[in-house]
């Protein structure tokens, strides 16, 4: 750490001061290279949301299919968004370029790609809003050059591809603004920048799809109700297997103490499928020990909100359906499972989109009397907070050893840890399961964590390049503790990162694989009436028994 | 002396202009930062830069083989594989070799330097292309294998196994 340069020390040479005039140049026009970008917005997704200009484009060809007006939209666009986000207004105005963040963007760190230092990401949206909104900069841009010179610059075809090109190798996942002096907050202009392409039908795919599919059938993979009781219902069975007991749930039951919602990739996607039926299993615990009454919803079946990725309008209509759903059945609170971003929803968004949810009872977890305070408002509870709670207060039985196979770190999720805070109950968690646990270098973990690479729908296959170059911070660090400790497993509690970061763990450091804490939760926990266990969640011999 | 005696002895020289010229590569205001030699988690492309030509240069000292090359090289490979460099951009660091070695080395240990540069070349060619077909099999069965892969074991999808998708690399 001595080496650590300060920020002056590792700027000195550069001038982020667009009057120097040249900052724009730092890489040639935009030029969208396969690897780096995701595919456009299909029409029909589009379209089911009601979103303008649905049309098949595709970013590689020159004509983008805008309407005629595009400019005039995005004008105004940029206008209501000043007026309505005065953090937007700030964002753009009080930046002093002082490089504080240039270096900490981990898109930058692994494409070595300039225009992803944050503060010039930003800078690319900020000059047109220099030249457009300011006084200076309407002035300027009468005279020839003038614009330039104040480090404006109109919003032309170009500018707008390469606005689009570089918002999108944004995760929004903040890491930048922890070190700005001012606070300034590049995820929220990522956001600002979004919603405006958005206007003109400018989304990607891998967004725009699962969006639209949540919007007609509840969650992001489309999968209907009873694909999902199947596969809930398989789980069931593989767990009886493995334990003895059934595990069978409840859905849609009114009355239940308890909704309880997980993002969609728990129930259909490896390794997610094994952290849900952690959930399962401790639900059937609580339920024959203490009896709690939990349920689940085939209609409330997306904790996550693509929707967040597209515009605060679209956001909202998703989170909505959830607290429909639990008005509905009468529940008196909501718990959730292992994600992010629907946390930093839910913890930044939800209260003054769709809340005060006051029809619901300030959470109390009923076993241990506990109040969740911080959830007093939006009245849902991350499942790591609840379980550190019961374990806290000792109402569950784990046997740790089914678990000492496992050398394992533990992943911040940019959207728990920087958005939420929830940084010591997932630890808490771990250490109560696991006997070998290892941080990985402070300067990677907690709020300075590094994204996985792969948020804010950006985990799309045809941008693997990038995908893979914006997790080398994150996989250098986890190789780091690998080498060191003989880490074989990388915790998390998001349902992206445990596909992203298989794929991350693939790539840069084959030996270490993912796991949701409850699924660890699930080997050790030990069910009233359990068989003697020889496997673990994933069928493979527990420690001990691999010969038998 | 011999050639690698003579490279031995000016190491450090040649690691301080390669990592140099590698650098150099990146866009200037880029290069600038990655250049720093700052905490290894801070700069992880200029720290694994830095180690891998440093492992390469101890290498060609002693005995090597192309598949201790090729391992020398996987690091720094494996990164520009990701990066928006187009195939000879992500190698071209190896040429610039050459062109060092002629302002430390005599010409008759250049003659026998340069041959050895090309092995390096050729090596890193073959890791190159290796590092992209992990990503192009990355590319084509992510998705498909996570949730496919599930919906398999519950028995909700026709059999389609794993390896069909895949070959042989596991998940
Ligand atoms: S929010 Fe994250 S991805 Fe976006 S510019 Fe900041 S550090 Fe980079
Ligand atoms: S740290 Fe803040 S003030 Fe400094 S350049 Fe970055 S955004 Fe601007």
């Amino acid at each position: 750490m001595s080496k650590e340069l300060t920020p002056d020390e590792a700027l000195d040479k550069i001038n982020f001061t667009p009057k120097s005039g040249n900052w724009m140049d730092t890489t040639p026009s935009v030029q969208i290279k396969p690897g780096m970008y995701c595919y456009a917005a299909k029409a029909d997704s589009v379209k089911t949301l009601g979103l303008p200009n649905a049309r098949p484009w595709n970013p590689l060809e020159e004509d983008w299919k805008l309407p005629e007006n595009w400019q005039e939209i995005l004008h105004q666009g940029i206008k209501e968004r000043l007026e309505k986000f005065r953090t937007f207004k700030i964002f753009m105005d009080v930046c002093v370029r002082c490089g504080a963040c240039a270096d900490k963007c981990h898109f930058f760190l692994g494409t070595g790609d300039p225009k992803n230092m944050p503060v010039l990401r930003a800078e690319l949206l900020r000059s047109v809003y220099r030249n457009d909104f300011t006084t200076a900069g309407k002035i300027l841009s009468k005279i020839p050059g003038g614009s330039r010179l104040g480090g404006g610059r109109p919003l032309t075809m170009e500018v707008l591809k390469e606005l689009w090109y570089y918002f999108f190798q944004c995760t929004e996942c903040r890491r930048c603004s922890v070190f700005c002096p001012y606070g300034i907050d590049t995820a929220e202009i990522t956001i600002m920048a979004r919603e405006l392409f958005n206007l003109v039908g400018l989304n990607i795919d891998w967004i725009a799809t699962p969006v639209s599919n949540c919007f007609k059938t509840g969650n992001h993979l489309g999968i209907q109700p009873h694909a999902f009781k199947d596969m809930l219902d398989f789980f069931v069975e593989d767990i009886e297997e493995i334990t003895g007991v059934d595990c069978t749930p409840e859905y849609q039951k009114k009355g239940a103490d308890i909704l309880f919602i997980t993002p969609s990739g728990d129930v259909f996607a490896d390794p997610g499928t094994y952290t849900c039926q952690g959930y399962l299993m401790l639900f059937k615990y609580l339920k024959d020990k203490y009896g709690l009454d939990v349920t689940w919803s085939t209609y409330a079946s997306e904790g996550g909100n693509f929707g967040f990725f597209t515009s605060h309008e679209t956001m909202k209509r998703l989170n909505a359906k959830m607290y429909a759903e639990a008005k509905r059945l009468g529940v008196k609170w909501i718990l959730g499972g292992e994600c992010g971003h629907m946390w930093r929803v839910i913890h930044q968004y939800m209260d003054t989109m769709n809340g005060p949810a006051d029809f619901l009872e300030v959470p109390v977890n009923p076993i241990t009397g506990t109040v969740f305070e911080n959830a007093r408002s939006t009245k849902m509870v991350h499942i790591t907070e609840f379980t550190a709670d019961l374990i806290k207060h000792n109402k569950l039985e784990l046997d740790k050893s089914r678990n000492s196979n496992r050398v394992i770190t533990y992943h911040d999720s940019c959207n728990t840890s920087r958005g939420m805070g929830l940084l010591d109950e997932p630890r808490y968690v771990i250490n109560n399961v696991c006997d070998n646990f290892y941080e990985m270098p402070s300067n990677t973990i907690r709020e300075q964590t590094f994204c996985c690479g792969s948020g804010s729908g950006l985990n799309a296959g045809e941008n693997m390049e990038l995908r893979m170059a914006g997790a080398l911070p994150r996989a250098n660090a986890v190789k780091y503790v690998h080498e060191k400790f003989g880490v074989n497993t990388l915790g998390t509690v998001c349902a992206i990162d445990r596909a992203a970061l298989s794929t991350l763990c693939e790539y840069w450091v084959p030996e270490v694989e993912v796991y949701g804490i409850h699924e660890l939760v699930g080997n050790a926990l030990i069910l009233p009436g359990e068989i003697k266990r020889t496997q673990d969640l994933r069928m493979e011999p527990l420690p001990g028994m691999e010969e038998e | 002396m011999n050639i690698k005696q003579t490279l031995k002895e000016n190491k450090s020289l040649f690691l301080k202009k390669w990592f140099q010229a590698t650098i150099e590569t990146y866009p200037k205001d880029s290069a600038r930062i990655l250049g720093k030699d700052a905490n290894r988690f801070d700069n992880p492309v200029g720290a694994i830069t830095r180690e891998s030509l440093e492992n390469i240069l101890d290498l060609i000292t002693d005995k090597y083989s192309e598949e201790s090359l090729e391992k020398a090289l996987d690091p720094i490979i494996r990164i520009r594989a990701v990066q928006a460099f187009n195939a000879s951009e992500a190698v071209s660091f190896v040429f610039a070799l050459k062109k060092i070695g002629q302002g430390i080395l005599d010409d008759s240990h250049q003659r026998q330097f340069d041959p050895m540069v090309d092995q390096i070349a050729l090596a890193s060619f073959n890791k190159f292309m290796k590092c992209k077909e992990e990503i192009f099999l990355l590319k084509a069965t992510e998705s498909k294998r996570r949730v496919h892969r599930a919906f398999e074991r519950a028995g909700l999808v026709a059999e389609l196994k794993e390896n069909d998708l895949l070959g042989s690399k596991k998940s």
